[in-house]
């Protein structure tokens, strides 16, 4: 293609930007805040319900594999569910910590 | 291999299905779950393997396609002034950017690539299956739960590869005493496995409940007769939360897609 190469004041431009990007940024970085605002909020409402269900069946998945597998016939399946409940609700917990505008990382704490 | 063999039994309990409805009936209303029937459109049968070419396969070309047509057609002549296509994929663009730089940081823009590939076919695959008669791929599991395994054993490697033997340390929150390991690094493991597993079967969940209501409301349309009105009513709030849906489910699996790549590069 025939691009003339960019005037100076269109560098120029391209350069102040950059620099604003970069001064705006580490502002920007730690404010997570938003996740729970607009549309956002209805994504996150949604996003939790599952995660107490996705830890439950990898627990009594993993259970049942267990006892099917190794012979551990009762116990297996019940371990499994009582450590699958506790990571759901680990889940949950963690999903809605970074909730509430929270500082920066406070989401990051396990 | 099994969808062809899945198709065919769905599509036996589908007549089946019809046979019971009623003799009136039976031809006018397809049954709401024949829209996720994987259907071989070029049968090809490689040893023992069946790689046809399906209609989910289809749709996936044209939403790849679409892709790029989208990203490649404004970006050949791109104006410092945009047209309307190009504004459209530098909004797609900045959005993905931001949402990178916000959730995984900096040093973890390396994987914008990855999560801009994944947030443009889910939100296309998405909205090309609200399309009447189209197909909607982000409604077949073996895809979402595909496509969450890729993200998660990613992920793994990367967080490995960053970290090395450090990387288990996600599993033993800090400061936690030692005797409480046995119980606190199982429900960690659990914990981190369950990840793949909601992402996948949130996606799916979400895009096969919505369009199998709609077609369940636009049966009850014909079998309602004269009050048909009713459910059409209903079906056209339906697909305005469909809408939202997918724009909202292609934003989730790509925002957490982002928490998880900050988790592997930072660590707790």
């Amino acid at each position: 293609m025939s691009d003339s190469e960019p005037p100076d004041p269109l560098r120029q431009l391209s350069d102040d930007l950059d620099q604003a990007r970069l001064r705006a940024d580490p502002a920007n970085a730690p404010g997570r805040g938003d996740i729970t605002t607009g549309g956002n909020a209805l994504g996150f409402g949604l996003r939790i319900g599952i995660e107490l269900v996705a830890a439950l069946i990898v627990g009594v998945g993993i259970g049942w594999l267990a006892d099917r597998y190794i012979g551990t016939r009762p116990w297996g399946i019940l371990l499994g569910f009582f450590l699958g409940s506790a990571a759901g609700i680990i889940n949950v917990f963690r999903a809605v910590q970074n909730m509430g505008g929270g500082g920066p990382g406070a989401g990051r704490r396990g | 291999m099994a969808d062809q063999g899945l198709a065919g039994a769905d599509e036996a309990r589908a007549r089946a299905g019809d046979a019971r409805v009623g003799k009136k009936l039976a031809a006018e209303v397809s049954p709401p779950l024949e829209q996720f029937v994987v259907k071989p459109l070029v049968p090809i049968h490689i040893g023992g393997l069946d790689l046809s070419y399906t209609n989910a396969a289809l749709l996936m070309t044209i939403v790849v396609a679409l892709i790029m047509v989208l990203l490649l057609v404004p970006t050949r002549r791109a104006a410092l002034v945009p047209t309307r296509l190009q504004s459209v994929a530098e909004l797609a663009y900045e959005f993905v950017a931001n949402m990178v730089r916000e959730n995984v940081g900096h040093d973890g823009f390396e994987y914008f690539p990855l999560v801009f590939s994944i947030f443009m076919f889910i939100l296309f695959a998405n909205f090309i299956g609200l399309i009447p008669y189209s197909f909607t791929i982000t409604g077949q599991i073996a895809v979402t739960f595909g496509l969450a395994i890729f993200v998660f054993v990613l992920v793994t490697i990367i967080g490995v590869v960053r970290h090395g033997f450090h990387f288990l340390h996600l599993f033993f929150p800090p400061g936690a005493p030692v005797f409480m390991a046995p119980v606190l690094v199982p429900i960690e493991i659990i914990s981190y496995l369950s990840r793949p597993v909601s992402l996948g079967i949130r996606l799916f969940a979400n895009m096969m409940a919505g369009h199998t209501m709609m077609a369940v409301f636009a049966g009850f349309t014909i079998t309602l007769g004269l009050f048909g009105f009713l459910p059409i009513a209903i079906n056209v709030a339906m697909f305005a939360l469909e809408i939202i849906v997918c724009a909202l489910q292609a934003y989730v699996f790509t925002i957490l897609t982002c928490l998880y790549l900050r988790d592997a590069i930072h660590l707790h």
